[in-house]
């Protein structure tokens, strides 16, 4: 039997031959991984930054039910949510027409519910945490109810930029949700992580140390890239 | 000189209690009116009312002639408003001066910026870029003012503007609202605890207490 360290010397000697070798399953679940993320992360957004003004600006009845629930959401386990997707979307479901199970779009679904209460929370409380005299510096300096509500979200861009790299890492990370309405298909719905794990229980630790590098890459440049951001939005 | 603001029977309410209370008061075009009072007074009150950033809980505020309501777009046009710790946004000193311009539509020349930099005394080509944090609470506040400054409002209100100050900026601003007043001919209202300071300025002086008004000094 090799000691545990040979397997890990092993491992990444692999890792870095499937890397340089342009291996094609190791890119199909490297590509798989940033389209799906992306898609998900941008729906996230786009419905979460909106929600999230929404909770922080305004006072309604009942909004301390919806910031509980909003918390309540942030640790939704993903196998959970992997469920309730697939409920939804297989053949019985309600959306099941729309025929996306074990697709792009069904895990970009899921991961959707995921960083959508961390978006909609992190930009609540980033409103919530602004400066109380912005409103009426703004009304003061001639602004429409309209642009008021534009240059808050500009002012809270520092920490909206910080719930979408969290949400981007919570999104990027999972197993479950892949793994349960994806149904880690090669070459279709194979990410890095549902790869890691098949990979590992098979014994094949280059492959999963080889996705795990490139994962932790990823998630360097999209710090590294809102790091820039900000400095240029700081201008 | 013409009536610009007259107010009728104002008062204010908060949480049931009755914070201001005017029967009556004009402010006439191009005057400075100074008001002042100890803590509590009214005066802060007074101020957003003139400003149209609150509306009375009773009475009339009549701007030009005209009943007002205060979330006419138009009328938060005429009049701006500076507080004695002014929020300035998370941009550079010509983003923060050159902001009301944009929401108006207008395109900032830089000439405009650099002119009304120069009246608040800070030099355009040391200070339009620097970042909002990278000024004093004396520049900050001047920042501010340049702001209100170029949109050459018809009423600049100015609430303890020179509050925490030093004696630099302190004069910068009374130059500031002199010579807009002389230039464009601005009404200026304005609250401090500084009573020589604000006499050096004003033309009439308004004390208040209790939420009234309670006499009325006119410069000689």
């Amino acid at each position: 039997m090799l000691p545990i360290m040979d397997y890990i010397w092993q491992g990444l000697a692999q890792a870095f031959y499937l890397l340089f070798a342009n291996d094609p399953a190791t890119y199909s679940a490297i590509w798989t991984t940033l389209k799906v993320s992306t898609l998900s992360i941008i729906s996230s957004l786009i419905l979460g930054i909106p929600a999230g003004f929404f909770l922080g600006h305004y006072s309604f009845p009942g909004k301390k039910a919806v910031r509980i629930l909003v918390d309540t959401l942030l640790s939704f386990p993903t196998v959970v949510i992997g469920l309730l997707v697939y409920i939804m979307v297989s053949r019985q479901g309600p959306l099941g027409e729309l025929d996306i199970l074990f697709t792009i779009p069904a895990i970009a679904v899921g991961q959707t519910v995921l960083g959508l209460p961390i978006v909609i929370a992190l930009t609540a409380s980033a409103v919530e945490s602004l400066d109380q005299r912005l409103k009426y510096t703004l009304l003061t300096l001639g602004a429409d109810r309209f642009q008021v509500l534009l240059t808050t979200v500009w002012e809270a861009r520092f920490s909206i930029m910080a719930a979408a790299v969290t949400a981007y890492g919570r999104i990027v990370s999972e197993v479950g949700i892949s793994m349960m309405v994806g149904g880690n298909i090669k070459w279709h719905t194979r990410t890095i992580t549902t790869a890691i794990a098949l990979e590992t229980n098979k014994g094949k630790f280059g492959m999963g140390i080889a996705l795990g590098f490139v994962l932790l890459c990823i998630a360097f440049a999209v710090n590294l890239c809102l790091n820039l951001l900000h400095k240029r939005t700081e201008e | 000189m013409p009536n610009l603001y007259q107010l009728q029977n104002i008062c204010k309410t908060y949480k049931d209690k009755d914070v201001l209370q005017v029967e009556s008061l004009f402010i006439y075009n191009k005057e400075i009116v100074g008001i002042y009072g100890s803590n509590g007074s009214g005066k802060t009150t007074l101020l957003r009312l003139l400003s149209f950033l609150d509306e009375p809980s009773k009475g009339e505020i009549l701007f030009e002639g005209r009943l007002t309501n205060h979330n006419e777009l138009y009328l938060r046009r005429q009049v701006t408003y500076l507080d004695q710790s002014p929020y300035l946004l998370k941009r550079s000193v010509w983003g923060n001066v050159s902001y009301g311009l944009k929401v108006r539509g207008i395109s900032s020349k830089s000439g405009q910026i650099h002119e009304i930099l120069d009246i608040v005394g800070l030099p355009p080509q040391e200070y339009a870029r620097r970042k909002w944090y990278q000024l004093s609470g004396g520049e900050a506040q001047r920042v501010a003012l340049a702001a209100r400054l170029v949109l050459r409002p018809k009423v600049l209100v100015l609430d303890e503007p020179t509050t925490n100050l030093d004696a630099e900026s302190t004069k910068r601003i009374r130059e500031a609202s002199l010579r807009v007043r002389e230039q464009w001919g601005t009404t200026i209202v304005l609250a401090s605890h500084d009573q020589d300071w604000m006499d050096s300025i004003s033309d009439r002086g308004l004390e208040m207490q209790d939420g009234r008004i309670i006499s009325t000094r006119s410069k000689q």
